[in-house]
């Protein structure tokens, strides 16, 4: 790989960090009020606490609010880099437990949904490029494109309204069945797939076209390659072609997408959670800005963006090894 | 390369838009069914938008009725939890997504549009800084980042128009840079230029013909992304309250408790997401279509 492109990537990887640092940092401080002068409350009954300008600068002091606000960053950087993500203000724990116990689920359903979709559009990408110019490949294509427009929380709301409402197949909400006891393992494992499954098919099926679409070109451009004809000169059957020499230099692409996948996935996570309120880090996101948790929204996004660009660098890197062109 | 599909806009006196009302003829012809039934649903809720004050009988924030009021003659698809209509709601609500979508889309478009060529011709600095920034925003988490800002600014239309327009200027000002940057070379605008064209004359003369239908058809995109994105938001909560759009009826509808085990789903929440689906479709079909008949080059320089 050649040094100057790592470079570059190394780099661009660290400024968009710093910038969504900045942004979680500089946000919530630019926003009138402190949380030392609150006035009034949501809760019933509660007691609102007016303290002194005494203990005001005290408490400000206390959390090195007086401090520059280029000390303060420097602060905030070293505790980032440190793993203390601060206390929630709502779970009256460190947000690092917090997102730690909702952040599997999330990981779970991404990652089922990523692997499904990926698979079906590529079976689906192949059978179209096949019959390409044919009837059953525009049908499939303008199918595919119409469905692919309905925006996934949109189409979680119908799946939900089909599957658990009408039918009565899927439960409504949650990630496990509530105080349940399992006989085993495979019991525990049907039950988590159970209420996954819709989750998982909505998050898939917003991605598959994308997918679809994809292997379906590219197949449609290798295909008139040369190799290709050489193989079928050779006398290999059909199949053989498709499978061996178009499939497996048209996944090249599909690897990309798979990357960029996770990202977007990850945006609309938070949607679909709350759809089917899977308790996964987008509901808790959700909660979180409902109860104004700022400690806690700052986490999970420095988390979320992480993650996203975490997953860009390494499709980078798994591409670079996939094809060796792209290195020179 | 050059030539494209509207070469009189490259001639001297022909403008824009006397050129886009002579095509738009032929335009519509070489739609597809789809294309076709995208601008029907369009037309469709232009007209409910347009005329939201005649076609329904109460004021969509005022309470009418009973609470969930069942579909009847009082009121066409019955009423919320608070007895609004939900037919008022629909109807005023397309005015609040066609509103945000097209107020974010033509800024954006048009500001990061007009960004990008100035970037593509002047190259340099301001060229490099404009690319860097735009890698930055394109890499960034767009929907986590949107709603942790409007969390932190508060709900209000105008803020969610703001964010919008901050997350979606960024494609338009690359792909009209990339589009100005591959013109610049072409002999006839250097030919312009030894005449003794202004970048100004040729900016508007030769560039701006040509960057203009991509630029269209991109907006169309950022129209249905912010329609998408404002109702998603609304969906969360994060939406202004005393705004009726339809992302504003599903939270409410989602958000009352025990709604899926009731009969009001289907007169309360079905109602916003068949037209929520609709305009995003119909966006979609027509986008479609014109990209294919304005320009078979964008997804070349778009990278779709």
């Amino acid at each position: 790989m050649n040094e100057k492109t790592r470079n570059t990537l190394i780099i661009r990887f660290v400024i968009t960090l710093l910038v969504i640092l900045a942004i979680n940092f500089f946000l919530p401080r630019m926003m009138p009020g402190d949380p030392f002068s609150t006035t009034s409350s949501d809760v019933q009954g509660e007691d609102i606490v007016t303290m002194t300008e005494e203990q005001r600068q005290y408490f400000i002091s206390y959390y090195g609010m007086d401090l520059p606000l280029h000390e303060q960053f420097f602060r905030y950087l070293a505790n980032m880099a440190h793993g203390d993500f601060g206390q929630s203000i709502y779970y009256k724990i460190p947000v690092t437990s917090v997102i730690l116990i909702h952040l599997p689920w999330t990981i779970l359903i991404i990652f089922c949904a990523t692997a499904l979709s990926t698979a079906v559009g590529i079976i689906l990408g192949l059978i179209s490029a096949r019959n390409r110019k044919k009837r059953s490949d525009r049908v499939m294509m303008t199918g595919l494109i119409a469905f692919s427009e309905i925006p996934s929380f949109l189409l979680g709301i119908i799946l939900l309204l089909i599957f658990c409402v009408w039918l009565k197949l899927l439960p409504l909400a949650g990630a496990v069945t509530p105080f349940a006891h399992y006989a085993g393992v495979v019991d525990q494992a049907l039950d988590i797939a159970h209420h996954a499954f819709l989750p998982v098919l909505t998050l898939a099926l917003a991605q598959l076209t994308g997918v679809y679409l994809l292997t379906r070109n590219t197949l449609i451009t290798v295909s008139s390659k040369d190799y290709i004809r050489t193989a079928y000169a050779k006398g290999l059957g059909e199949r053989i072609v498709w499978t061996r020499h178009a499939l497996r230099n048209a996944l090249l692409p599909v690897v990309t997408r798979t990357g960029f996948m996770i990202g977007l996935m990850m945006g609309g996570a938070v949607l679909v959670e709350t759809v089917f309120s899977y308790p996964g880090i987008g509901l808790t996101l959700r909660s979180a800005v409902v109860n104004r948790d700022y400690a806690l929204i700052q986490g999970i996004l420095l988390v979320t963006a992480v993650s996203i660009l975490l997953c860009n660098l390494l499709v980078d890197q798994v591409y670079r090894k996939l094809d060796p062109r792209v290195s020179d | 390369m050059v030539s494209g599909f509207f070469p009189r806009y490259g001639m001297p006196g022909g403008s824009f838009l006397k050129g886009m009302i002579d095509t738009s003829e032929s335009i519509l012809s070489r739609f597809s069914i789809e294309g076709k039934i995208g601008l029907c649903g369009i037309a469709l809720i232009l007209i409910v938008a347009l005329f939201a004050p005649l076609l329904s009988a109460y004021p969509p924030d005022k309470i009418t009725g009973n609470s969930l009021e069942p579909p009847g003659q009082k009121h066409l698809l019955g009423t919320d939890e608070l007895g609004m209509d939900i037919w008022s709601q629909i109807c005023y609500g397309a005015r609040m997504s066609l509103v945000i979508g097209l107020v974010v889309a033509l800024i954006a478009g048009i500001g990061g549009g007009i960004l990008g060529i100035l970037a593509g011709y002047l190259g340099g600095m301001a060229d490099q800084l404009l690319m860097r920034t735009v890698d930055i925003l394109m890499a960034l988490p767009s929907f986590p980042l949107l709603i942790v800002i409007s969390a932190f600014m508060g709900p209000s239309i105008v803020n969610v128009i703001l964010v919008l327009i901050l997350f979606s200027w960024a494609k338009p000002a690359r792909i009209a840079r990339a589009q100005t940057l591959a013109m610049k070379t072409n002999t006839y605008i250097i030919a312009a230029k030894n005449y003794g064209g202004t970048p100004f004359y040729i900016l508007r003369q030769h560039i701006l013909p040509e960057v203009l239908p991509i630029l269209f058809v991109l907006i169309l995109g950022i129209t249905s992304y912010a329609i998408v994105a404002e109702s998603g938001l609304a969906f969360l909560g994060l939406g202004d309250p005393t705004s009726k759009s339809w992302g504003m009826m599903l939270y409410y509808a989602t958000s009352f408790k025990s709604i899926y085990f009731t009969p009001f789903w289907q007169w309360w929440l079905i109602p916003p997401l068949v037209a929520l689906i609709t305009l995003v479709t119909s966006l979609a079909f027509i986008s479609r279509d014109l990209e294919q008949v304005l320009d078979p080059r964008l997804r070349q320089a778009g990278g779709v």
